[in-house]
């Protein structure tokens, strides 16, 4: 359950979003133009930056919590994932799910690295696992997040645009995963991909002009379409089914 | 097989090391206790092995750490002028004539990481002024302040008397001639308190060298985590920088060597870096000694002659993208 309440968000003299409220029972999936602040709502949902308003995870204001405590309870999954260590594999790249689980100082335990494992499995990485997550294709990175977050075993799962680097064979897949996922995980997803969304048919938030409307269905429709983004759309352009 | 090789040759150097030198001694002089050579062996030698050994040390893990915590492989307290501050500091000691005892620790070694704290908490605060591509900037930075406290020692130069500035000179190129044990004594304990901290915290390390962010969404508190590794490794590099002066480059070329060798994640590098620097640093000074010079080649000059290049080729290959 998250509840956000008058969520507003200034950059100098732009207003980004202004007075968001918005209690997200359900799943969602957040729709809007380049610019209409997505990816700020997303963070603030994450806690990585502090908006005006309040946003409330079950019950609880989102910087009150411990950040262990908050991992246990979100994971983010981003778009594109950078990395220092050249030579860190899969496996242990996933195992970092685990940390908020860690004890200080202590090492992953068995626990960690069979939930680690069973994660791997899940999403068909097995042969992968000892590769240097430098070698791997944008496909297959986009798995290594999935089973990072998923290992992390938290109750909500953020994806933020997952399918913008992707071919339509590897958007495919994921898109089937992130409906998996929808049985286990409450799911937000941010994407320009209406086909994506589509398929995963969440409830709708679409930001514009600084506001948010929301639609729990029936949405995806030519007219709902054109009139938000303000451009001819005539059919889905990708479809997932 | 490789790796086996150059772990014996290292081991080899840290054991002939001690014998090797303006004077070469013989592993029979030193058994008889009263020779000038098993003095030099016992008083001399040795402990500047065992010092050499733990600088190179602290060096290499400060240089992966850096390394790590600004996720680029340019970051060393030598690069970002951390170096440069404790110098400056511990020149100012020099000049100012101090031999006094402040809470313990000699002057030197007190405005030494002075020198070193004040400049990573002026990057520090400097770096939240910094937008887009950080990382270069923060190098820049480092640079500029280098830069800066170079003239200021300059300055100091100039007010300073002949004897003064031999001590000066001689400091700012690096010198591991420690006489007695105790500077090698206070630097083992400073090492080991070190390599067992930033060991113990070797899966934060791990999660930061993905990204603050991701670190942060695993529930690290980054910004904290950060603060406190920079804080320390800036006491331990004073403390080290006040001792032997500024030593460049054992921070950039180790890490980056082991990497090299072993291609592991970060975690398992931590111990082999630590070791692997300290046995460099004692190839690099045994090579120091072992030139039929007039006098001793300080030992930075040596690291920098090997490690300049190195810095280019680094800088080069990064632009590749490799």
């Amino acid at each position: 359950m998250i509840e956000i309440d008058s969520l507003s968000c200034k950059y100098a003299n732009k207003t980004v979003l202004s007075e968001i409220t918005l209690d997200i029972e359900d799943h969602l999936t957040i729709l809007g133009a380049n610019g209409s602040g997505k990816s700020t709502l997303a963070k603030a949902l994450c806690g990585l930056i502090r908006l005006e308003g309040k946003i409330e995870i079950d019950a609880q204001d989102i910087f009150e919590y411990d950040a262990k405590e908050r991992a246990k309870k979100i994971a983010y999954i981003p778009t594109k994932l950078e990395f220092y260590d050249e030579f860190i594999t899969l496996e242990e790249f996933v195992l970092f799910g685990r940390f908020p689980y860690k004890a200080s100082f202590m090492n992953y335990t068995d626990k960690d690295k069979k939930v680690a494992r069973e994660k791997i499995e899940l999403l068909e990485l097995c042969t992968l696992s000892k590769h240097p997550l430098s070698s791997l294709s944008s496909g297959e990175t986009a798995l290594a997040l999935m089973a990072q977050a998923l290992t992390q075993e938290s109750d909500i799962i953020i994806f933020d645009e997952p399918t913008a680097n992707l071919d339509p064979r590897n958007s495919k897949i994921i898109a089937k995963h992130i409906k998996g996922l929808k049985q286990t995980h409450q799911t937000v997803l941010i994407t320009h991909d209406i086909g994506l969304a589509n398929f995963i048919a969440n409830p709708v938030l679409f930001l514009k002009n600084t506001e948010g409307f929301y639609f729990k269905k029936d949405f995806f429709t030519d007219e709902n379409l054109s009139r938000l983004y303000e451009v001819e759309i005539e059919s889905l352009a990708v479809k997932y089914e | 097989m490789n790796r086996t090789l150059i772990w014996l040759f290292a081991l080899g150097i840290f054991f002939l090391s001690p014998f090797i030198g303006a004077v070469n001694l013989e592993l029979s002089d030193i058994l008889h206790a009263d020779t000038l050579s098993a003095q030099i062996f016992y008083e001399l030698r040795l402990p500047r092995v065992i010092f050499t050994f733990f600088a190179g040390l602290v060096l290499a893990l400060s240089g992966l750490l850096f390394q790590t915590l600004f996720r680029n492989p340019l970051m060393t307290p030598y690069t970002l002028g951390i170096s440069s501050g404790a110098t400056l500091g511990a020149g100012i000691a020099i000049k100012l004539g101090m031999s006094s005892v402040i809470f313990g620790i000699a002057a030197t070694s007190f405005f030494g990481f002075l020198g070193a704290l004040l400049t990573i908490f002026l990057l520090l605060f400097l770096s939240r002024y910094l937008q887009g591509s950080q990382q270069t900037s923060l190098l820049l930075l480092g640079i500029a302040l280098s830069l800066f406290y170079n003239s200021a020692l300059m300055i100091i130069f100039y007010l300073g008397d002949s004897i003064q500035n031999d001590m000066l000179i001689r400091f700012t190129m690096g010198s591991l001639s420690v006489i007695s044990w105790n500077s090698p004594l206070v630097l083992a304990v400073v090492a080991v308190f070190f390599t067992s901290i930033i060991y113990s915290y070797r899966f934060e390390l791990q999660l930061l060298s993905i990204s603050e962010e991701s670190a942060l969404m695993k529930g690290l508190e980054s910004k904290k985590i950060v603060f406190w590794l920079l804080f320390l490794s800036s006491i331990c590099i004073g403390i080290l920088v006040s001792i032997c002066g500024p030593i460049g480059f054992i921070g950039l070329l180790v890490p980056h060597i082991i990497a090299k060798l072993y291609q592991q994640s970060i975690e398992k590098r931590i111990m082999k870096t630590a070791f692997f620097g300290g046995f460099f640093l004692i190839f690099c000074d045994t090579i120091a000694r072992a030139l039929p010079t007039q006098s001793e080649i300080p030992i930075g000059i040596i690291t920098a002659l090997i490690g300049g290049p190195f810095f280019i080729y680094l800088i080069i290959s990064k632009n590749k993208g490799v």
